[in-house]
């Protein structure tokens, strides 16, 4: 393999890196101009929890913009659930582990809904959501026209959004420090770095070139330093937050599904050419089905994140989440075509949005200086792609 | 080759006909392909070679007449059905997924996993590289990695790709559907020198292709249909130049072989 053959394969790594590049920038940037306030840990911490109801979404909305559709309904569908759930908790008096599977299911069927409308009925994804993005406006009106915004005070509930994992009590060493996080940083880089060898060792069983041993361990040395900074940073204040664990799941579970599984695979095939993978037996109306089906269930999930998170269920809920998750999606390098696109970039996606937006906010900025400089970011976030893919077409 | 094999072909295709709405598109065709033979379909526009193609590859289902695999009557209902029975198709636009790697295309629904569970098996990727890379290796097809999104590849590694994947599993019938359109004379030549490869290998194969210099050099039998008919069906014999000048007139009418069979 010649060096130019090299460079042409690592193509869509160098798209990656320079995400992550100007992640860092963003993030150098707000902690000098903000003198260190913007990376706090109690700064991180609420940043983390402002951005999961978001990024819950911006997952769900990578697969279905990589199967080459869109979904505008999420925001108010996202909306209206969480106000079933305030509804069902606050006066039918349900239990919680009655409402978590009744909510997650109503978003499955929303989603299941969504996807006949679009695969069987073939109607555009656009027409069939927008239909969604007025209906379920109505719905959440409907559904909080008697009680107006609904406050939420059971604390499980409001944990999620808001809590943080508990701590082990009595411990001297280590005063104001979260010691469970640091546990779970520790563990999650053991994890990593046993993760990363095993790889190595059974891809080099198979006679696959491995990337040199001072770069492996570069690059060992580089998360887990990452990994480190984090949980140390979170460690500081409450540790690690309800939200950031349901947040890290769901990524961890979509990655693995998308980049793993036969599934993940055939989601990747519909979206790069839809009529190869019929050919090939992988039935896209089956697809089609279980991508927005996932949509609707992280719709779901998302919109208990934001109830709990708001502590309260208002009559406009939900409005413009799915533009923010959509922005997450193609700053986090999704293409807009279809086919391209990862979990864990629109999870970086939504983290730079949210950077943004709480750094311009610590800085007092005007909010309409901020629409303007987050447009600024999502265009030249979508220019840098568009420009490195098409350098690498020969 | 063994006597048996000789005398029941790899596919049978008997006195099929196949109507679009009033259009007959085929008459009554008949086509035999026999073990390890190249046999070239030529035709002009409309003459019913990729309908007939289609028909063989389960994407239509003929009105009338059979098919026999092997010597065994088959009903093809849908191209998976095909393609379980070893028959398998190239199309003129590749069906290939460009924003997926060699690997994936190779394998593209068909992957190995690794643990079994239904759409939620993992995938057994290190055991399909190594596979995909075998199969690169064994048809002398010069792509650098097994890891490069199709969209890397030129025209010609591509149609390789498209046709390298159609002996990942034990086929017994390979369809080509002008392989080599849109092809750089370069790229041409390394695509035919695949199909002399395919054949050494084994391969039964059926290549329709508007470039008669291409039939003439990789085929055994011509088979020349017009109007839905087959009018000539003959083995490839002669210098190019007669070659050509023969297949010409039995695609513009000129002459017919089956003509007074047609007739009856």
């Amino acid at each position: 393999m010649s060096f130019k053959d090299f460079l042409k394969a690592q193509q869509h790594n160098i798209r990656e890196y320079g995400m992550y590049i100007a992640f860092v920038v963003i993030v150098i940037f707000f902690a000098i101009t903000t003198k260190g306030l913007f990376v706090s840990s109690r700064n991180i911490g609420n940043l983390v929890n402002a951005m999961s109801y978001i990024a819950v979404l911006a997952v769900g909305m990578t697969l279905v913009i990589v199967i080459r559709h869109i979904d505008l309904s999420v925001g108010y569908l996202a909306g209206f659930l969480g106000a079933i759930a305030a509804i069902a908790l606050k006066y039918w008096h349900l239990p919680l582990y009655a409402i978590f599977p009744m909510v997650l299911a109503l978003g499955v069927c929303a989603g299941l809904l969504t996807a006949f409308l679009v695969a069987q009925m073939k109607i555009p994804a656009f027409v069939a959501t927008l239909a969604g993005w007025l209906g379920f406006r109505g719905a959440l009106q409907l559904a909080t026209r008697s009680t107006g915004t609904i406050v939420i005070e059971n604390d499980f509930f409001n944990a999620l959004g808001n809590g943080f994992i508990p701590d082990i009590k009595g411990i001297a060493i280590l005063p104001g420090i979260h010691k469970v996080t640091l546990l779970l940083g520790v563990l999650a880089i053991i994890l990593f770095i046993i993760g990363e060898i095993n790889n190595r060792k059974k891809t080099q069983a198979y006679h696959f070139e491995v990337p040199t041993m001072n770069m492996f361990i570069l690059k060992l040395v580089f998360i887990s330093a990452v990994i480190a900074g984090i949980t140390w940073v979170l460690a500081g204040y409450q540790g690690l937050s309800w939200a950031a664990v349901i947040l890290l799941f769901v990524v961890l579970l979509f990655s693995y599904i998308t980049t793993k599984t036969v599934i993940g695979r055939h989601i990747y095939a519909v979206g790069g050419n839809p009529e190869a993978a019929e050919l090939n037996g992988i039935s896209v109306k089956k697809i089609t089905f279980i991508v927005f089906g996932s949509m609707g269930l992280l719709t779901a999930l998302s919109g208990i994140l934001y109830a709990s998170w708001l502590r309260s269920a208002t009559t406009i809920a939900g409005a413009g989440m799915e533009f923010d998750a959509i922005a997450a999606a193609f700053v986090g390098g999704v293409a807009v075509a279809g086919g391209v696109g990862k979990v864990t970039g629109s999870i970086l996606g939504a983290l730079v949005m949210a950077s943004l937006t709480n750094g311009m906010n610590l800085l007092g900025w005007d909010i309409s200086i901020q629409y303007i400089v987050r447009a600024a970011v999502l265009v030249a976030a979508v220019i840098f792609d568009v420009a490195t893919r098409n350098k690498g077409k020969s | 080759m063994e006597p048996e094999a000789e005398a029941t072909p790899v596919v049978e295709m008997r006195n099929i006909k196949k109507n679009f709405a009033a259009v007959q598109a085929l008459k009554g065709v008949d086509l035999v392909l026999r073990h390890g033979e190249v046999l070239g379909l030529v035709g002009d526009n409309a003459a019913g070679k990729s309908t007939l193609m289609k028909v063989l590859s389960g994407a239509y289902i003929p009105e009338e007449g059979e098919i026999l695999i092997e010597g065994k009557k088959e009903h093809l209902t849908d191209p998976l059905h095909a393609r379980r029975l070893g028959i398998e198709m190239v199309y003129q636009d590749l069906a290939l997924a460009n924003n997926l790697d060699v690997t994936s295309n190779v394998f593209l629904g068909r992957e190995t996993a690794s643990t079994h569970l239904g759409a939620f098996s993992v995938l057994d990727s290190r055991h399909m590289e190594q596979e995909a890379q075998r199969l690169l290796d064994r048809l002398k097809i010069d792509i650098p990695s097994v890891r490069l999104l199709v969209e890397r590849l030129s025209g010609g590694q591509r149609q390789a790709v498209a046709i390298a994947r159609t002996m990942a599993f034990n086929s017994k019938v390979i369809i080509m559907d002008e392989p080599t359109a849109a092809l750089s004379v370069a790229a041409i030549s390394k695509v035919l020198d695949l199909v002399r490869e395919l054949k050494a290998q084994g391969a039964s194969i059926i290549i329709i292709s508007h470039r008669l210099e291409d039939i003439y050099s990789v085929s055994d039998r011509l088979m020349v249909m017009r109007n839905g008919r087959k009018v000539r069906d003959c083995p490839i014999t002669g210098n190019i130049d007669d070659f050509r000048e023969r297949v010409v007139a039995y695609m513009i009418g000129a002459r017919d072989d089956f003509a007074a069979i047609a007739a009856n």
